[in-house]
């Protein structure tokens, strides 16, 4: 495949100041036109990202990194980005971070993206003419990883952004960058959802409600796809207590479910079949409960095997924990965002400091989705800048 | 037992009692041999003992035999591996032991036999002769060609490697055996796009009255030229003079017992095998004329769980035992594959692309 350039640059990119007003104004500017755009309606990620994109939230986001008397900020370079195919708007959330900064950026697009990635696109073409300085420093290209042009880019950058599967990643390792050039790389990953039994079972009618809307909007907004959504739902509790809380828990959301009808034909076969070669594959006994489209599959350990089959779409490993601590030898570095719900805080403080491997993430449910400048364990606007330490 | 049958003698009375039996057996012969088989049952099935009714067996997502390697015989028994690729690249791996590969040979040949008649009839095979003789390349193709090459004799290949069609050999065919009965199979893409399509480009006919057509391999990229089955048809009669065409359906999982298209235009189950259809989610069996997924039954892998399967198929049941051929038994029409689930995983932006899926 050839390099195509989706907004072509109108004058030359140059290097910014960190945190600029003009680049907040892009911002602003492209979160209005997401918001307006009619399309944006049916791609849930784009309100949320021209949400995220707004002024009053990027500004406040950003304060703590501004200048202090000890160092001062400044641009990393020149960034590349590569976006993965799937939650198409998941590189606006780098490429706008390295923006601000203060970066040139150029973001290579999959050419299998989706329906909100064409939108995205549209809106920043859209922009061209009124930031050009930001378009240029904002560069969207598609091409295939052995393109010239890209070999090219790749021995000049600063810095690299390397998202989606460990093959991807892998297969983008084999372009060589400068000596001095840092790479992030957000490789597979998978995410847990942790509930405390108990609470669950205290909760009256409306809080019960409210804990499976927040559960599917973590889970079931981009089919349990993205890395941040829990494939695997730990319950935290004795056995018996337990099941009366999944009792509780599961047809509330089903319900939720068959009334949304958030899973294609396509999606309910693929979890059917994911929980069968689980089943298949497994050492252990599994036990497998379908109940409308969610299948949910009981499980006494998280086994290594599950972080790469695990195909989501409304699949459900659940997992009974009597204490938190006997999850730690099943966590790896490829558990990502743990979600909680109806934990007490301290207790899980507690825990968190005896989990030295894996968990990026600890966020309430309802919250998997939203995107923060920590992420995987990196901070990004850390890894978008240089801090000069001045001692004058 | 079943197989001892003809392929369409039994109506549903007849058929269940012996079907289930069999199926029930078979299930137990694979949960006691293949013992991922037997997790799969206690888990999804934990109450499972027998059978009642064809609805109530296990049924395995066929797509498990591209991530699995599963049999119940021995490995000391394995005859061969049949390979297919699928719509993912990742072939699927049937384990065959000689007394499976022999029953599925026996009743491939007793379906034929009922649409060809009993003699051996001179082969027309829209195809290059290429596709069976790079076996370091084996494809489904090639391993569907083969497979049937034994109901035919005096094998002509119509095309030439470069997919033109050797008028020389197909000229010489038609002139030796054009006024009698003949037999001619191809892949329907291939039938169309470079036997049809070409006659009728380069203004050709050939007159082949008597012959009789099967073709299989689905129909996806005829749909996206917008050719209907009707038409598939009209057209390969004004180029060729064939009348009797026959559309068939089968898997690499499932051998043997396929389903071929009667002249009404439906898919008929052989006594040997039997379809439900389950709507997605649910996963209940549809009713008659209600859309959804097809599961396939067949009475003959032994060598491995592959007795009742879940495809990626739509299809919807059209009836049973009342099919104006007079045939007994389910019949059906396929709608096409389940879509691609749409690729929005953290872990597919590296993808091979798609092929298009062969079923002898």
């Amino acid at each position: 495949m050839s390099w195509i350039i989706l907004n072509p640059p109108t004058i030359k990119a140059e290097l910014q100041q960190p945190f600029a007003e003009q680049d907040f104004a892009y911002c602003q500017a492209l979160s209005e036109a997401l918001l307006k755009a009619p399309q944006s309606r049916d791609f849930p990620d784009l309100i949320a990202l021209g949400f995220w994109l707004r002024q009053a939230n990027l500004k406040p986001l950003l304060a703590p990194y501004q200048h202090s008397q000890h160092f001062i900020r400044q641009p990393l370079g020149l960034v590349f980005h590569s976006a993965p195919a799937n939650v198409d708007s998941l590189f606006v959330y780098s490429g706008i971070l390295s923006l601000l900064c203060g970066n040139k950026n150029v973001i290579r697009l999959s050419s299998r993206s989706g329906g909100s990635t064409a939108v995205l696109i549209e809106k920043i073409r859209a922009l061209a003419e009124l930031f050009p300085a930001q378009n240029a420093r904002f560069q969207l290209v598609q091409c295939s990883y052995d393109s010239a042009e890209l070999k090219a880019l790749i021995s000049t950058v600063n810095g690299r952004v390397l998202w989606g599967s460990d093959q991807a990643i892998q297969a983008q390792r084999q372009l060589t960058m400068p000596a001095h050039a840092r790479e992030l790389s957000f490789g597979h990953k998978f995410s847990l959802c942790l509930v405390g039994a108990e609470a669950v079972l205290a909760t009256n009618h409306e809080q019960l409600q409210q804990l499976v809307q927040l559960f599917y909007r973590d889970q079931l907004t981009f089919a349990q796809q993205g890395c941040s959504s829990a494939k695997a739902v730990l319950w935290l509790g004795e056995a018996a207590q337990v099941q009366q809380a999944q009792q509780r828990f599961w047809p509330a959301l089903t319900e939720l479910i068959e009334h949304k009808q958030p899973l294609n034909s396509s999606e309910q076969y693929q979890a059917l079949a994911t929980a069968q070669q689980l089943i298949m594959s497994s050492e252990q006994q599994l036990m497998l409960t379908q109940q409308h489209s969610i299948s949910r599959v009981a499980v006494n350990t998280l086994e290594p095997v599950f972080i790469d089959q695990h195909q989501g779409c409304g699949l459900f490993l659940e997992l009974q924990l009597s204490d938190l601590t006997q999850l730690n030898p099943m966590l790896t570095q490829a558990h990502q965002t743990l979600t909680v719900w109806g934990v007490e805080p301290g207790l899980l403080k507690n825990w968190l400091t005896t989990a030295h491997t894996g968990i990026d993430r600890v966020m309430p449910v309802g919250q998997a989705l939203s995107f923060s400048p920590d992420w995987d364990g990196v901070n990004l606007i850390e890894q978008f800048s240089r801090k000069v330490v001045s001692t004058f | 037992m079943l197989i001892e049958h003809e392929p369409y003698s039994l109506n549903a009375a007849e058929k269940q009692p012996l079907l289930l039996a069999e199926l029930n057996a078979l299930t137990l012969h694979h949960q006691q041999h293949c013992s991922p088989y037997q997790h799969l049952v206690k888990a999804q099935w934990p109450a499972f003992v027998t059978a009642n009714q064809s609805a109530q067996l296990p049924y395995l997502a066929v797509r498990l035999f591209k991530q699995l390697k599963l049999q119940s015989v021995p490995d000391a028994e394995v005859f061969k591996v049949l390979y297919s690729s699928g719509t993912t690249g990742t072939p699927s791996r049937i384990v065959l032991d000689s007394a499976t590969a022999a029953i599925q040979s026996k009743i491939l040949v007793k379906i034929m036999q009922h649409w060809l008649g009993k003699a051996r009839l001179p082969m027309l095979i829209i195809d290059h002769p290429g596709v069976i003789k790079d076996r370091s390349n084996f494809s489904a193709r090639g391993a569907g060609i083969q497979g049937l090459s034994f109901m035919g004799r005096n094998h002509c290949y119509a095309l030439n490697d470069d997919m033109s069609i050797n008028f020389e050999a197909l000229e010489q065919f038609c002139q030796q055996f054009g006024d009698g009965p003949v037999f001619v199979f191809g892949f329907t893409f291939m039938v169309w796009q470079f036997f049809i399509q070409q006659l009728k480009q380069q203004q050709k006919t050939i007159s082949l009255p008597q012959a009789v057509l099967l073709h299989s391999g689905g129909w996806k990229k005829l749909q996206d030229q917008a050719v209907d089955n009707s038409t598939f048809k009209q057209q390969v009669l004004t180029q060729t003079g064939i009348s009797k065409v026959h559309n068939f359906y089968g898997m690499v999982e499932q051998v043997g017992a396929i389903f071929v298209e009667c002249e009404q235009g439906h898919l008929h189950c052989p006594s040997y095998a039997d379809v439900l259809v389950r709507t997605p989610g649910s996963w209940q069996t549809a009713a008659v004329g209600e859309e959804g997924v097809l599961q396939l039954i067949s009475t003959l892998p032994r060598s491995y769980p592959g007795h009742s399967l879940l495809s990626e198929d739509r299809a919807v049941l059209l009836g049973e035992d009342n099919c104006p051929c007079g045939r007994p038994g389910k019949y059906f029409h396929i709608l096409g594959r389940l879509p691609q689930a749409e690729a929005r995983g953290c872990s597919d932006t590296f993808f091979p692309s798609a092929k298009e899926r062969t079923t002898p």
